[in-house]
């Protein structure tokens, strides 16, 4: 019989498929005792689950590098710190070895104390944190399982279950689950985010979820209005079929933009480039056609590791960014590590107490010549492969760009004394993200090539709002108009000097501020590959010559709402591609 | 063994982000460390140890290394907790 479910929408998306119930792991799990012989399997088999579930985080660590939200990959992290907990581990050890427990039995009980523990606390901000220590428990509990009954999700099936951890998520998806339904949970979950990084649909917080709904039954779900059906009708059906040909009519009409241009309607084209943390976001920025890298960081040679990256090593790296954008402009940024990055080569300083104004970019840069040396002299030597830019991090002052500058020229002249090619012109940028190069622009953009603006850290130092401090709440918005005042007067110095100018923060990958960057002037934009096709579509919608005569409404607005109604009134309706 | 009072001073007190900074600043010594507060005393290595205090911010809450690097870890530890675990107020 026909009956229809309410929940939240958390992913977009429309799916069709059989259920497949999950009740929570606690439920199932009866006393079981072992012989004191199969001690050392027992743990074994404790530890070869453990050891699966980090191989399960690794994984989806490296299939999301770069499109993780910052504060997702910081609850990963906090994930796999769980996951070596010596409380967990000993009490496991303890209940196994001295109460000759059943590995299962033993993580039901550790569950059960420690969520009772913090069941019991008057804070419910820590009580909610529970939710991330259930949850890697309750991935050690199915990995141990995985065994024994094998139900690990199958092509077409919708998972129903209380709670899903993001790890498993994209596994599911890979076995082919085609939506996932829960009875708990909120759309701003780190499950949530995922499943809309996934492009999974996902319908949270359904009422008696586990109690309405039978193994095997048929189910539509709409991620979008939360709503999910179970045994449809024809009717049902017939929505249901509807609404997958309008996802996948607006899917295809996105990919067909993989080749267009980006031109605006009135035939001005806009350079929308790429921001890149790996290799694999270079080949991804080549294949949505992006025009170059606005911005390479290349931290990720530095992090995860105990020893610094040599410049053979380096130059690999760079020369094949290089390569892979065959003749496009690969920019990329002197490293740019703070105290509040976590590396382990013992680059940065630990103690700092307040990272964000301490010794990084430029200035760690300068501090360690060595470490500036090795890195500048790998550039150079890539330079010669195709268009590579240097661009330079937290410039506050004309000596830094004239620093680099000068080293530039001495292991441009050294390397070609050692028989190294060296393109003959190698353009230096300067990042504008601290609020002092923005305000004396003019006394050193004759020292430079082009200029980035790096807007995340410009509108943290400019509003004085640290990011990470939930508490600030839209405080630190960059929809303030000292933000869009500076930005009007960063590109405009620039273009009067002829000097590219490209913004490389999230404001550039936000398709609802494409209007917006398009009024102050901006004509290149670099972003995260994710974002970059909804970008273009945004751009081709919108009408340059008619969005720059209403800047001076733009720059009136006194206030965020004032901002924001200039941007509900100028957003493009947007056809199909 | 050296013990060490200390006053939890950031926002959101020993919630998770502040647990695990301390948990990695602490595997880098050898020494014991545990953390005592409103009559519990944890392992102050574990994660789920720490959140389990649910030390909020004022929360005093005593430290215990005990080992050969006990200064160095205690010192850190202290530093830590000054600057409010690097949250900036």
């Amino acid at each position: 019989m026909r009956r229809l479910l309410q929940g939240q929408g958390a992913s977009r998306g429309n799916a069709l498929g059989r259920a497949w119930v999950r009740l929570p792991d606690v439920l199932e799990v009866g006393e079981e005792h072992i012989e004191p012989g199969q001690v050392e399997a027992e743990l074994e088999r404790l530890h070869l689950a453990i050891e699966r579930v980090r191989a399960e985080m690794q994984s989806l660590r490296e299939r999301l590098q770069g499109a993780l939200p910052p504060e997702l990959g910081q609850f990963l992290d906090l994930h796999a710190l769980l996951l070596d907990d010596p409380e967990l581990l000993q009490g496991l050890d303890e209940a196994i070895r001295g109460q000759l427990l059943s590995a299962d039995y033993a993580l039901h009980l550790q569950r059960e104390r420690i969520t009772a523990g913090f069941r019991a606390m008057d804070d419910a901000y820590f009580r909610s944190r529970v939710e991330d220590i259930d949850q890697v428990i309750g991935r050690i509990h199915a990995s141990l399982h995985a065994r024994h009954d094998g139900r690990t999700g199958m092509a077409g099936e919708v998972l129903a279950c209380e709670s899903v951890a993001p790890a498993e998520l994209a596994q599911l998806q890979q076995r082919g689950v085609v939506a996932v339904v829960t009875s708990a949970g909120s759309p701003l979950s780190h499950s949530a985010i995922l499943a809309r990084s996934l492009h999974l649909p996902m319908v949270v917080g359904v009422p008696g979820l586990l109690q309405r709904v039978a193994d095997g039954e048929v189910l539509t779900v709409d991620g979008g209005t939360g709503e999910v059906v179970v045994e449809p009708g024809p009717a049902d059906l017939r929505h249901h079929r509807e609404r997958r040909r309008a996802t996948a009519r607006e899917l295809r009409a996105l990919r067909r933009l993989r080749r267009e241009p980006t031109r605006t309607r009135d035939g001005s084209t806009i350079e929308l480039q790429a921001n890149a943390e790996s290799p694999a976001d270079i080949a991804r920025a080549h294949a949505l056609g992006a025009s170059g890298i606005g911005l390479y960081r290349t931290e990720f040679l530095f992090l995860q590791r105990t020893a610094l990256p040599g410049e053979e090593e380096q130059f690999q790296a760079y020369r094949d960014a290089v390569l892979a954008m065959n003749g496009r402009v690969v920019t990329i940024r002197i490293l740019d590590l703070g105290a509040d990055k976590a590396d382990r080569t013992g680059l940065s300083l630990r103690d700092e107490s307040n990272p964000a104004l301490g010794l990084r970019g430029i200035r760690l840069a300068m501090a360690r010549p060595d470490v500036l040396e090795v890195q500048l002299r790998a550039m150079l030597r890539a330079s010669a492969y195709g268009r590579l830019r240097v661009l330079v991090p937290m410039v506050s002052e004309r000596g830094q760009v004239l620093h680099v500058r000068a080293e530039l020229a001495r292991l441009a002249a050294a390397l070609r004394a050692e028989g190294h090619g060296v393109a003959a012109n190698v353009p230096l940028g300067a990042m504008i993200e601290v609020p002092a190069a923005a305000l004396m622009l003019p006394t050193f953009l004759g020292d430079v090539d082009f200029l980035s603006v790096g807007t995340n850290d410009l509108v943290q130092y400019l509003l004085a709002s640290d990011r990470d401090n939930e508490a600030l709440g839209e405080l630190g918005s960059p929809l303030h108009p000292a933000v869009l005042r500076v930005l009007r007067d960063v590109i405009r110095t620039a273009a009067a000097a002829g000097k590219p100018v490209s913004v490389c923060g999230e404001m550039a990958g936000d398709p609802r501020l494409s209007p917006l960057l398009l009024a102050l002037g901006l004509e290149q934009f670099s972003m995260h590959p994710a974002t970059l096709l909804d970008v273009r579509q945004v751009v081709r919608a919108c009408d340059l010559m008619h969005l720059r005569a209403r800047l001076p409404a733009l720059l009136r607005a006194r206030d965020r709402s004032g901002i924001e109604r200039w941007i509900a009134r100028h957003h493009p309706p947007l056809g199909e591609g | 063994m050296i013990e060490h009072e200390l006053t939890v001073t950031n926002q959101l007190g020993l919630h998770a982000r502040a647990t695990a900074r301390l948990v990695q600043l602490l595997s880098g010594y050898g020494c014991s460390a545990t953390l005592a507060a409103k009559g519990r005393e944890v392992n102050a290595k574990s994660i789920m140890g720490v959140m389990l205090l649910a030390a909020g911010r004022g929360t005093k809450v005593l430290l215990r290394v005990d080992g050969e690097d006990e200064q160095a870890c205690a010192d850190a530890v202290a530093a830590l907790f000054e600057r409010g675990f690097d949250e900036n107020p």
